[in-house]
């Protein structure tokens, strides 16, 4: 009832035909992937101002209110590519470099950029190149004129290149350290400015009266007042990652380099993804468990590989979600063809055994979380960023097509008349 | 707390018996505070100790006798005890090696590739899940050399692989290079004399405070701590003249040489013998004689033996040191117990030649006070075999690291199905043919591959009875 209400309190604002750059509308599909609320059939999406108003089975769509009706159709949240070069060069980075962002490689103009988006990819994560921790990825909408259009989110994920060596250990090992240095630098400042702050108020004599309470005030304005000392640009990041403010993505390609970065690490607790370099012999089947028990995030292209040294295929997607990690997947190359084929290739996983929902999580949603998005992107909610991809069929198989893109409420591929 | 260990040292059973009750029931002696400690450290201990049990195996300690179907047990990956009376506590994972040899984990002084494609800095870049160290430990090896380092193989763990560093030095020292050598001599000379000054003014400071120390400079520090038996001296040589050269520098010095190759040490043995030698040789190694020379030469299938009945400290190597797995019978690393077999072909005895493979490596290693034998209060390194170590037919049924089943060959992708492992411990003539009905299976509970299942982490864990993971 509610839902009807609000349509008819919008309907007067806005009535006439399809307008495609936005704007007031309902789209009627015969099916709707949510990812986060599984299916809906018959399904109605209200789109108004790049966002999703509403979504349900069958809504009444008030007068007025131009409908898309497309029975034929499947909609779903337009694919994220979380960790992409997509359109720009690849080359080796720095070693040490945590606040270097990518974004001004782009080039708003690369075909690349409106051959994915025609593919329904509407997110983009470009990460920086290099080894060590090479800085800062970017979440990108694969459409605008001009780099700030483009951008939706300059600081999406560090990235951290680790392997099993005493280099890379040691550039975590000490990533950290300056982390506690800060720490400590803080601390003292604090001290310090609380120091200089009771003074004054002695010297003012009024909290004499009530003193505990005026003790508990000060601390409280401490906190309102206190600015802690401005960190290094290069220790700011693992700062930003050890309070929960940015993600990190750590990239390995064998069980040891996972071994090695839980030694690194230590006892220090942070969230952190991981990318996995599905190489065709890759052993990190040995720590499956592990990973899955701590449900960490991963990064990973759908590709069947082998036990090194046999023609023995394995699903590690499907081991990993089994035991209990959170799969994103990424297109198997930068490349454009393999983000146009980058669906097929998911449903290549899931004919190998994948759950159906975990790959439609690991298209959309889990990369976006990834992207530190998923409060905005990477599934069909009421509120979130109208991005949605509309096929002829079921996303995963291999004939379905793309019939229409919508990116912040705006068709940007595909005929789409009332 | 005194009360506790010595309780449990007395009998491991009396430890086992008294984890469900609380400590002050056996009578602990002062305060509620003490007991409470009491508790404490009983907790820990618990949470601590890890037991295991290689039950009935033949045990081949290496250094002492072979004790039939005896224990061997394991706290916390040292060995607690060997024997046949000892008593095993409950919660220990127990591994029935009944009809089976148990031996030390065997040594093998150097290796190439079994710890991952490391840089050297092996504590920060060893690859525990790599396929060669898995190959290495189905062929017995457990402890390794590599770039001058001694090495455990401990699959799935990075904790605790370095054992040693650089405790061997390679020196050269032949008679291609006389002015090499001439200088060695030299450095020799020069280092004996500092050291002889230094033991002369240690003696006089007591006397004279103000005596100066004698100048270190000009001392080679390598050779300085050859002398002072920091380290061993490791010298390349086959040829009779500079085994001969090599043996009275040790004598005149007083070092004991280790020597690779050897191939004409079966000509000059007595001498080696008395220079107090070691020599890492290849049984297999083949050399002609020169011809136009007299005396002996070339190499010897009985050079082993040889050394061996001289005196010489014989350490076995094949003759590639990393995993190359060509031909049957190969030369590579994973061959190190066929390599010894053939010493024993030439005639070394069967006891000399396992120590040819586990206790002399760990000497040269500068490991033997933790491994190369089964011995108590060693590091729990061993392996179970279906027959000789030596033999060419045995194959490694399970391998121990440090109290852990790192291996057991019925698991294991590449090597379950060659000659699977009889479900019961039963002599093979007494199995039934599988057309013969089947009895209900008293025998089950019996299964060796039972008990250690209770620990998933010593568990290999791509099982090939699961095929459809793999596809």
């Amino acid at each position: 009832m509610t839902i009807l209400t609000t349509l008819l309190a919008l309907a007067p604002v806005l009535t006439g035909p399809v307008d495609p750059s936005g704007g007031l509308v309902a789209i009627k599909v015969g099916r709707a992937e949510t990812v986060s609320h599984g299916p809906i059939d018959h399904a109605v999406i209200l789109v108004d101002n790049g966002k999703i108003v509403e979504i349900g089975a069958d809504l009444p769509v008030a007068r007025g209110i131009p409908v898309i009706e497309r029975p034929e159709w499947v909609v779903m949240p337009g694919l994220v590519s979380c960790y992409t070069r997509l359109g720009v060069e690849s080359r080796a980075g720095q070693e040490f470099n945590p606040e270097a962002s990518p974004t001004p490689e782009i080039d708003p103009r690369h075909p690349d950029y409106k051959e994915a988006l025609e593919a329904g990819v509407t997110t983009l994560g470009l990460y920086p190149p290099g080894t060590g921790v090479p800085g800062h990825a970017a979440a990108l909408r694969p459409k605008g004129k001009a780099i700030g259009d483009m951008v939706v989110d300059e600081d999406a994920y560090l990235k951290v290149y680790f392997r099993a060596n005493s280099a890379s250990k040691k550039l975590v090992r000490d990533a950290w350290t300056k982390v506690d240095e800060y720490d400590d630098k803080v601390k003292k400042a604090k001290e310090k400015w609380e120091k200089d702050n009771k003074s004054k108020g002695s010297d003012k004599k009024e909290e004499e009266k009530k003193e505990g309470e005026a003790k508990a005030e000060e601390k409280k304005d401490d906190k309102k007042t206190f600015v802690p000392p401005e960190a290094d640009p290069k220790v700011k990041p693992f700062v930003q990652v050890r309070d929960g403010e940015l993600g990190m993505l750590v990239s390995i390609t064998q069980a040891a380099d996972w071994a090695h970065w839980l030694d690194a690490i230590g006892e220090r607790k942070f969230d952190y993804a991981l990318r996995v370099v599905m190489t065709r012999e890759i052993d990190i089947y040995e720590v499956t468990e592990e990973i899955g028990k701590r449900g960490v995030r991963l990064v990973m292209e759908p590709q069947i590989t082998l036990v090194p040294g046999t023609m023995r295929q394995r699903n590690l997607a499907m081991e990993f979600a089994t035991a209990g990690a959170k799969i994103a997947f990424k297109p198997r190359n930068d490349t454009i063809q393999d983000h146009v084929a980058w669906r097929r290739h998911v449903g290549e996983i899931v004919g190998a055994g994948l759950a159906r929902d975990a790959a439609l999580r690991g298209l959309t949603l889990e990369p976006a979380a990834v992207l530190g998005l998923d409060k905005q992107l990477g599934s069909l909610e009421k509120g979130k960023t109208a991005n949605l991809l509309f096929l002829s069929g079921d996303p995963l198989e291999p004939t379905t097509n793309v019939e229409a893109v919508m990116l912040d409420g705006e068709f940007v591929f595909g005929e789409v008349k009332e | 707390m005194k009360f506790w260990i010595d309780r449990r040292s007395l009998s491991v059973l009396a430890f086992s018996a008294c984890m469900g009750f609380a400590l002050p029931s056996f009578g602990s002696p002062s305060s509620a505070q003490e007991g409470e400690k009491k508790e404490e450290e009983k907790k820990k201990e618990e949470k601590k100790d890890e037991w295991f049990a290689v039950l009935n195996g033949d045990v081949y300690t290496g250094t002492g006798a072979v004790l039939r179907g005896a224990t061997v047990l394991s706290k916390n990956g040292v060995i607690e005890s060997i024997g046949h009376d000892v008593e095993v506590p409950t919660e220990a994972k127990t591994l029935d090696a009944a009809g089976l040899r148990v031996y030390p984990g065997l040594v093998a002084i150097n290796s190439a590739g079994l710890f991952g494609n490391t840089g050297g800095d092996f504590a920060d870049s060893v690859d525990p899940y790599n396929q060669r160290m898995t190959l290495a430990l189905a062929s017995g090896i457990t402890t390794a050399g590599q770039s001058n380092v001694a090495l455990k193989l401990k699959r799935r763990e990075i904790k605790g692989v370095v054992l040693r560093e650089r405790y061997l030095a390679t020196l050269s020292f032949t008679n291609s290079n006389p002015q090499g050598k001439r200088e060695m001599n030299e450095r020799f000379e020069r280092a004996a004399r500092y050291l002889r000054e230094y033991r002369e003014w240690e003696e006089k400071k007591r006397d004279n405070k103000d005596l100066k120390e004698p100048a270190a400079s000009g001392v080679d520090s390598t050779v300085r701590s050859i002398l002072e038996g920091r380290v061993l001296a490791r010298f390349n040589a086959s040829n009779r003249e500079d085994l001969l050269e090599i043996a009275r520098l040790a004598q005149r010095f007083g070092f004991r040489p280790v020597i690779d190759g050897c191939i004409e040490g079966w000509t000059v043995a007595d001498e080696l013998g008395r220079a107090g030698a070691y020599a890492v040789i290849t049984p297999r190694d083949r050399r002609d004689k020169e011809e136009q020379l007299v005396r002996d030469g070339g190499s010897s299938i009985e050079n082993a033996a040889i050394l061996h009945r001289s005196g010489v400290q014989v350490c076995v190597i094949p003759s590639t040191t990393g995993v190359d797995l060509g031909g049957i019978a190969g030369r590579d690393i994973l061959h190190l117990p066929i390599e010894a077999g053939f010493a024993v072909r030439g005639g070394l005895t069967d006891q000399a030649a396992l120590e040819s493979i586990t206790i002399v490596p760990a000497r040269l290693l500068g490991v033997s006070h933790r491994v190369g034998s089964l011995e108590k209060g060693k590091d729990c390194d061993l392996i179970v075999l279906d027959g000789d170590v030596m033999h060419y037919q045995s194959l490694v049924q399970y391998t121990v690291v440090e109290g852990k089943l790192v291996y057991d060959k019925s698991q294991e992708l590449f090597y379950a199905h060659i000659r699977p492992r009889p479900s019961t411990q039963l002599a093979p003539e007494e199995r039934k043919d599988k057309g013969e009905a089947e009895e209900p299976k008293e025998g089950a509970e019996a299964k060796p591959e039972e008990a250690p299942k209770e620990g998933d982490e010593t568990k290999p864990d791509d099982p090939p009875k699961d095929p459809p993971k793999d596809g």
